[in-house]
């Protein structure tokens, strides 16, 4: 497995049209892996997600298992002559997951139910949760099959923060997609390295094409 | 020399130092007039009385949220409605939040602080549909305006905090000390607030900038998975 970071470049008319479609973009991550075993395999898949770490600074991370080549990013949406992508070994730390290890974390995510619009619907479909509370208890219980716990604060409450909650609708093909997406930061605590490590590269929830499901660690500071 | 500390917040204030005819407006920050008014409608003292004992108070006011701006167009017809009222414009900050100081001696201060307690007239902030939200007394405190505006914590409202960088640079506005540099003169310096014959003078004004650390502010933006990673 590979984690990669690719910087976008804002001012460039080849990212204005990645960053607004998750389509497009889905189609650029695609593109980036000549093999289709380095895209998806053995149950794991290329996830990614796009952080705005500080203003018009946009990050691309990427989990796969294979190495990507953005060339084509680079030369669409970055900056040709100075600046390419940094990929890294995602294996070394995948097996050094213990359990009990606190880790800051920080996954862009679907938090998504499926029901009936009425009870004639024939059909079911997702529903996308839209109150905080909602969003956030939507991580924090299905964090136990995904082998880890979001850790609590003093007051009791898990140690959660949501963020850039947002609509996203976007065309695709013919039809438009509209997705739900909320950002949640906060420390976890690894109960099940096995388990965990499948969330990692595996991605948690739904839309993992469109940007959603990329978890990723960090020490917490 | 001690200092007074107001929390001035509500979902609208109004502030003005040159309001003439049908245009009312507001200043960005409270007016030195605006805030000695409310002082003395809790101290009681009716308007036609002497201010003798506020005239000598020092002021200064920190913007903690700036707030909004917000413009009331009002048409106002007598109750029989033959009689049609000028039209007029008012303006007001909308949920904005600042910190006054006010300083002078310290028994005056007290009593002060004690009359915000229980006002003797209802309070507002700066214009008689404007309730305050909350109590406006924040105590006495020892030091001088200046230095109480420049380091008394951020009191923005939390939703505001959060989106705030952890350092923030607040804007102060104060008297300015005999001999300094003065930035402005703005024209709020209470003298009497009799109805018949309002006075203010001229106020000489100092505008600075303060550096206030938020506790509140979202830490979790440096995210970096690279870290772990070698770099």
């Amino acid at each position: 497995m590979y984690l990669t970071r690719f910087r976008v470049n804002t001012a460039r008319r080849g990212a204005r049209k990645l960053l607004s479609s998750p389509q497009a973009m889905h189609a650029a991550v695609r593109a980036a892996f000549a093999r289709p075993e380095d895209y998806e395999h053995d149950g794991t898949r290329s996830l990614w997600r796009l952080d705005t770490p500080a203003p018009a600074t946009v990050h691309l991370y990427l989990v796969s298992p294979g190495r990507p080549d953005l060339t084509h990013l680079v030369e669409q949406a970055g900056w040709p002559t100075t600046e390419t992508w940094d990929t890294r070994e995602y294996g070394p730390l995948l097996d050094k997951l213990q359990p009990g290890q606190r880790w800051a974390f920080r996954l862009t995510a679907n938090p998504s139910h499926s029901g009936r619009k009425n009870t004639d619907a024939k059909e079911t479909q997702r529903f996308g949760y839209l109150r905080e509370h909602e969003q956030a208890d939507w991580l924090v219980n299905r964090a136990d099959r995904h082998g880890f716990t979001v850790a609590a604060q003093q007051d009791g409450q898990p140690n959660l923060r949501l963020h850039k909650r947002q609509t996203q609708t976007f065309t695709r093909g013919m039809g438009t997609v509209t997705l739900v997406t909320a950002t949640y930061d906060g420390i976890l605590t690894v109960t099940d390295p096995t388990v965990f490590r499948q969330a990692l590269t595996g991605g948690i929830g739904h839309a993992k094409a469109y940007g959603c499901g990329l978890l990723t660690i960090a020490p917490a500071g | 020399m001690s200092v007074l500390l107001l929390k001035l917040a509500g979902p609208m204030q109004s502030w003005g130092s040159s309001s003439r005819f049908a245009r009312r407006g507001t200043e960005v920050a409270p007016t030195k007039s605006g805030v000695l008014g409310l002082l003395a409608a809790a101290r009681g003292i009716r308007r036609t009385e002497p201010l003798t004992e506020l005239l000598g108070l020092e002021f200064g006011v920190r913007i903690d949220q700036p707030g909004q701006i917000m413009r009331d167009f009002q048409v106002t017809r007598s109750l029989d409605g033959r009689t049609r009222f000028p039209l007029t414009y008012r303006y007001y900050l909308a949920d904005a939040v600042f910190l006054a100081a006010v300083g002078g001696p310290d028994e005056l201060l007290h009593g002060l602080n004690e009359a915000l307690q229980r006002p003797a007239f209802p309070l507002f902030l700066g214009r008689r549909s404007c309730p305050p939200a909350g109590r406006i007394s924040l105590g006495v405190h020892d030091g001088d305006v200046d230095g109480r505006l420049g380091d008394f914590p951020w009191c923005a409202a939390d939703w505001f905090r959060k989106r705030a960088d952890s350092r923030v640079h607040l804007e102060l506005i104060r008297d300015a000390g005999p001999g300094e540099a003065i930035t402005e003169t703005q024209c709020d310096e209470p003298i009497s607030f009799d109805p018949a014959r309002r006075q203010h003078a001229w106020r000489p004004v100092v505008r600075r900038h303060t550096e206030i650390t938020n506790d509140l502010a979202d830490r979790s933006v440096d995210h970096d998975p690279m870290s772990l990673l070698g770099g």
